[in-house]
């Protein structure tokens, strides 16, 4: 069984529908991007899972429904979420952020304080400072960082890359492959950004315009034609 | 001279406990719960009840009263906040609405002339030519303890921090597994309490009239508009600004036109400073 069922998912906004018959798996122990240009879907997807969208179709993380589930729950049940924005506490500081990310793990709270301090020691010397007053990277890694606090299986990360220097780019992918590598964290990751995708992803997934597109092995795609053609430009 | 400083500083201190509840729900609900003077008035006519109808010792009438305020806040919540799900305009006006049948409510039981609450604590201190009543110096430390209390619960627990990050962030506190709808629920609760203390000790200082609602609204109203909401500490700030500049008028030129001063500055600090002298909304 994988880690994440995704199947038939049709997502909400109002009457408007953003993701149609959208059907696919996430093993255990992997990393897997999406990909997909503004307005594909990316962002739609993760916060279905994290039930923050009208759905219907199904979820399930090791086989337990998540849909009609609220936020809290789902995180619970070892969903973490870094999503687009970041969404920190602006007049908190990042050790705060932190601690409000452990409200559902309070007894891992000094194991996962220590392991994301490790992971981002720029944090360490900024831990009393005001997210609100960071770099958009240094936001990032709390991002990350809180959502890891939350103890979780499955960590979603939506488009970390987002208006950052190729220099805070390779520090986060340092930091997830890290993370997969040596604590198994499976991790799905939605990027704009391609290559940043393919050089985590073992599995990518291609949305346009809420449907899924393309999927295979990270290797297979970098061949697609159809992919090369869309993203690459050849 | 002294009078002032010493007045001006037991009053601030009445002055922020109203407000800060009032502020509570402003930043976390991101509605102005205009009938929050009624859950002072509920308090203090509760209290009344207990303790001068019915001769229940003043401990327990307080008591008494802030489980009230706190259950009056929890029903808001559920039977009428929630179910307007964020239409802030309607929440405003269905919670004026509640504070004048509310208005009417206490007309009918007590009816409508004014009533002297007698004071929690009794006695006076003269101090350096100044009368201090223990009543209102008991009442502003208490306030202070409180709102210490507040403070600390707000910073230091899990708790406070999801209630704070409900109000910086309601979808990043969703995903990092705050209960935002328990938080909402504890956050009234906790804002009809306070309102229920600051009740008691405001209408010891003044009276209980049916219309005593209103004029706690205003300072409270005021603290927010001159503060922009503000921290909680920059509630306190303000506070203290509006409860000098109350006291010194009084003092030096009129008690009459102590209110008229405070409405002034509203005003001003709309026109000149739409955002208040901190400029933000989170706690
Ligand atoms: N809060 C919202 N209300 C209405 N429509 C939305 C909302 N968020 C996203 N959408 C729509 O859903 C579609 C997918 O958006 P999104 O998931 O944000 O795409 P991506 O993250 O891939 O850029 C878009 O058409 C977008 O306009
Ligand atoms: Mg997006």
């Amino acid at each position: 069984m994988a880690l994440l069922e995704i199947n038939n998912l049709e997502a909400f906004y109002g009457m408007a529908q953003s993701l149609h018959g959208i059907s696919l798996n996430i093993e255990e122990g992997s990393i897997v991007g999406i990909i997909g240009s503004n307005g594909a879907g990316k962002s739609t997807l993760m916060d279905s899972i994290m039930g923050l969208v009208n759905t219907k179709g199904s979820i399930k993380l090791e086989g337990e429904e998540l849909t009609g589930k609220k936020s809290a729950d789902v995180v619970k049940l070892g969903v973490g979420y870094a999503p687009e924005r970041a969404h920190l506490f602006p007049y908190m500081s990042v050790y705060d952020n932190l601690l409000v990310g452990g409200i559902t793990a309070k007894e891992d709270i000094d194991k996962n304080l220590s392991m994301v301090l490790d992971l981002f020691p720029n944090l360490i010397d900024r831990k009393n400072q005001e997210t609100g007053t960071q770099s958009g990277g240094e936001r990032q890694m709390v991002s990350v960082g809180r959502a890891l606090m939350t103890s979780p299986r499955l960590l979603l990360v939506d488009e970390p890359t987002i208006g950052l220097s190729p220099k805070v780019c390779l520090d986060i992918a340092r930091a997830l492959r890290k993370l997969n590598e040596e604590t198994g964290l499976t991790i799905l990751i939605t990027e704009q950004n391609v290559n940043f995708a393919m050089s985590l992803a073992s599995h990518i997934h291609v949305f346009e315009t809420g449907e899924l597109r393309l999927s295979g092995p990270t290797d297979e795609l970098r061949s697609n034609p159809e992919l090369a053609k869309a993203y690459f430009g050849h | 001279m002294t009078q002032v400083l010493i007045q001006g500083l037991m009053l601030s201190g009445l002055y922020a406990l109203i407000a800060v509840g009032f502020t509570l729900i402003f930043s976390v609900g991101r509605v102005l719960n205009l009938a929050y003077g009624a859950y002072l008035m509920l308090g203090a006519y509760v209290y009344y009840y207990l303790v001068q109808s019915l001769h229940m010792p003043k401990i327990a009438g307080m008591v008494l009263a802030i489980a009230v305020g706190a259950l009056a806040g929890w029903l808001k919540y559920k039977l009428l906040v929630k179910r307007l799900n964020g239409d802030a305009v309607a929440i405003e006006i269905s919670t004026l609405i509640l504070a004048v049948v509310l208005q009417s409510g206490v007309v009918l039981i007590f009816n409508d002339s004014s009533k002297i609450l007698l004071p929690i604590v009794n006695g006076i201190t003269r101090f350096d030519g100044v009368t201090i009543t223990h009543n209102l110096l008991t009442a502003s430390i208490m306030s202070w303890l409180i709102l210490g209390g507040l403070l600390y619960f707000i910073r230091y627990t899990h708790m406070g921090r999801a209630i704070q990050a409900v109000s910086m962030d309601t979808k990043g506190a969703q995903i990092s597994g705050v209960d935002t709808e328990q938080v909402n629920q504890l956050t009234w609760m906790i804002s009809g309490a306070l309102g229920a203390i600051a009740g008691v000790f405001f209408a010891s200082y003044t009276q209980l009239s049916p219309s005593m609602w209103v004029t706690p609204l205003i300072i409270a109203v005021a603290v927010v508009i001159v503060g922009g909401i503000g921290s909680i500490v920059g509630s306190l700030i303000v506070a203290h600004i509006i409860g000098f500049m109350e006291i010194s008028v009084s003092t030096f030129i009129g008690a009459e036109l102590r209110g008229v001063f405070t409405m002034l500055l509203i005003i001003g600090v709309l026109v000149i400073m739409p955002k208040g002298l901190f400029g933000r909304e989170e706690l």
